[in-house]
């Protein structure tokens, strides 16, 4: 189930599929990512693939890659090799904007929204207007308005919304954020550690929402420690270690797999 | 940050509304009887002087007050905005206004270069790049003589040759107000739309903007343009006010330390803020040379203010002011604060309580 080399993983999946008949549709995939930081490779040659409308995970101990994997490709930071394709299409070396335009959306491992708007204006600056007259328009009319107030009602924080965004407890924020990100209308939503410091309440909460999210349509990357969840949620896991994965399949193979043990367990 | 599409609750509104405009026609009305109510035309000139500022400023806000880049070196662009217009006039031989926007829009464009580069930076690196143009110009129109007169000064002539001293003032002061007043309907206009909410974005934080689709580095550029227009357009009329054209003046460091000094004491986050930052900076300046003309203690007032103001009011008089003001009255629906934990049981409890109960006892199993 596993390979110790990049290189294998490539060309086990391909072999896999006949099984399956028709394979998952690809949404996310890179091939041959690197990124290092002076010194520390932090992506090495990481070749990769995600499913197209499923809950995907990418699992990990510390330092694995997968924050760095998930900035390279929604285009923060410039991968040093490899390339980044979303259903079929080329994102590599595309800024970040661009990369949020063609449907991926983020939060961020430490929760950011922006502090000093309100948390109505922190929904109405994620609306991307295509045309120059778009962008001229008065921001915050009613349609638009009136889904942020649903995004709102759906994330339960409705009643805040004409309070500054840094008021939010931890919890408030990272409901919030989500709902800027899909204030933005992706298709995939990239989430680093959206269980990070939050009560189990909420992480019930976050996991519905996931999973309701994810029947209507969209696709989700989910980074995340708290293997509950991970093994609860996603369909597909994806572990790193070192800078590229050791391991893909289903939760249930996954969990019995001695490689995934060994990286989490340095055994 | 507070916008008329932030206030949907209906009871306060209207009223605030129309105290706002009231207050707005006031202001209005002072500001443009004041030539006829000033003593002499020397009044009129401090009243230019301030007017002049308060543009300065204003222009100074697209960037700053938008995106939160602080740019100490804006006296470039009204450096460049006067001498192009006073050498379109004086060489070129163009009509002066005609000369006026011509330099305007000469400068938007050197703009695009000068914040192409600049705004690839960000935090205080943006601050010390944006000094380094003052300096550069500086040292080119003093060395340049042949062609921009040098430290011997250029002298622009008069738009109005017939015209006596006292109405060339009262004219001026009408242009400037004319001036500042297209200043804040732009700022309005951009402050309200989906361009300046981006804006806005890239000032809280710019890379998550970005994440979310804003393409923030076009959008800087844009607005670094816009800015750099309106402050060239504030050097240049004042270039035909004032006739007379130094380098040593014109691109100084100062310039641009005063226009951010008034925003921030008026409060960047607001429309009004550095018009009003620049009439009280611009009257302190302007007292503090008429009284201690042969000192340099109109600095340390200006020093003294910007410390003041960084350490007690860092987001400027206006949202000081507001705030003072707001503790009066009822801000049970603005601030979260002022909702008990008990209230907020309540209300969650009716519109979704039984889930959250449920994923309580769960998690606690987990």
């Amino acid at each position: 189930m596993s390979d110790a080399e990049g290189a294998p993983e490539v060309g086990r999946k391909p072999a896999r599929e006949p099984e399956l008949g028709p394979g998952p549709e690809p949404s996310l995939a890179t091939a041959g990512l690197t990124k290092a930081f002076g010194g520390v490779t932090a992506l090495d040659s990481a070749t990769v693939s995600f499913h197209h409308g499923k809950v995907n995970a990418l699992i990990g101990p510390n330092g694995s890659g997968k924050t760095t994997f998930f900035n390279c490709v929604t285009g923060m930071i410039r991968p040093d090799a490899g390339h980044v394709t979303y259903r079929g299409r080329d994102l590599t070396g595309w800024p970040s904007h661009r990369i949020a335009r063609a449907g991926i959306g983020r939060s961020f491992q430490l929760c950011r929204v922006f502090p000093r708007m309100t948390v109505l204006d922190n929904l109405l600056a994620a609306v991307r207007p295509r045309s120059l007259a778009g962008q001229l328009a008065r921001s915050g009319g009613r349609e638009e308005t009136e889904r942020a107030r649903g995004w709102l009602t759906r994330m339960g924080i409705e009643h805040l919304e004409r309070a500054e965004a840094r008021h939010l407890s931890w919890g408030q924020q990272k409901l919030l954020e989500l709902a800027g990100v899909l204030m933005s209308e992706p298709e995939l939503i990239l989430l680093d550690e959206p269980a990070g410091g939050v009560n189990p309440a909420l992480i019930d909460r976050i996991c519905d929402l996931v999973r309701e999210l994810n029947a209507e349509g969209r696709t989700f990357l989910i980074v995340e420690h708290n293997m509950d969840m991970v093994m609860s949620l996603s369909d597909h896991v994806v572990v790193f270690d070192r800078g590229r994965p050791i391991a893909q399949g289903p939760p249930s193979v996954i969990q019995s797999d001695e490689r995934v043990l060994g990286a989490y367990l340095g055994v | 940050m507070r916008r008329d599409s932030d206030t949907p609750s209906s009871v306060p509104f209207p009223r605030r509304r129309l105290l706002h405009l009231g207050a707005l026609l006031a202001a209005v009305a002072v500001a443009v009887s004041f030539p006829s109510m000033a003593p002499s035309p020397y009044e009129i000139t401090v009243g230019i002087a301030i007017l002049n500022y308060a543009v300065l400023s204003t222009s100074w806000n697209f960037v700053g007050g938008f995106t939160g880049y602080i740019s100490l070196g804006h006296g470039a662009f009204a450096g460049l905005g006067a001498y192009a217009t006073g050498l379109l006039v004086a060489k070129g031989e163009l009509p002066p206004f005609a000369a006026l926007f011509v330099a305007a829009a000469l400068v938007a464009v050197l703009a695009v270069p000068v914040g192409y580069a600049a705004l690839r930076v960000r935090g205080a690196s943006f601050v010390i790049v944006s000094i380094a143009l003052v300096l550069v110009l500086l040292l080119v129109f003093q060395s340049w003589a042949s062609f921009t007169g040098g430290s011997r000064g250029l002298v622009v002539p008069r738009p109005f040759p017939g015209m006596l001293r006292a109405e060339h003032h009262r004219t001026f002061y009408f242009l400037f107000l004319a001036l500042l007043a297209t200043a804040l309907l732009v700022w309005w206009l951009i402050d309200r739309s989906r361009f300046g909410m981006g804006l806005k974005a890239i000032r809280e934080d710019e890379d998550k903007a970005q994440s979310l689709g804003t393409p923030t580095y076009t959008y800087k550029l844009v607005v670094f343009v816009v800015s750099a227009a309106f402050t060239a357009l504030a050097g240049g009329l004042y270039a035909l006010w004032f006739g007379d054209l130094d380098p040593v003046f014109q691109f100084s460091i100062l310039s641009g330390a005063y226009m951010v000094l008034m925003a921030l004491l008026g409060g960047v986050r607001r429309l009004y803020g550095p018009l009003l930052g620049a009439v009280a900076v611009g009257y302190a300046l302007e007292y503090a040379k008429v009284e201690y003309g042969d000192t340099p203690l109109h600095l340390v007032v200006a020093g003294l203010l910007l410390g003041v103001v960084v350490t007690f009011m860092p987001d400027g008089v206006i949202p000081a002011a507001a705030a003072l003001l707001g503790r009066f009255r009822d801000t049970g629906r603005t601030s979260i604060r002022e909702v008990t934990a008990a209230e907020l049981r309540g209300r969650r409890e009716q519109s979704d309580g039984k889930e959250v109960r449920d994923g309580e006892r769960r998690g606690r199993g987990a």
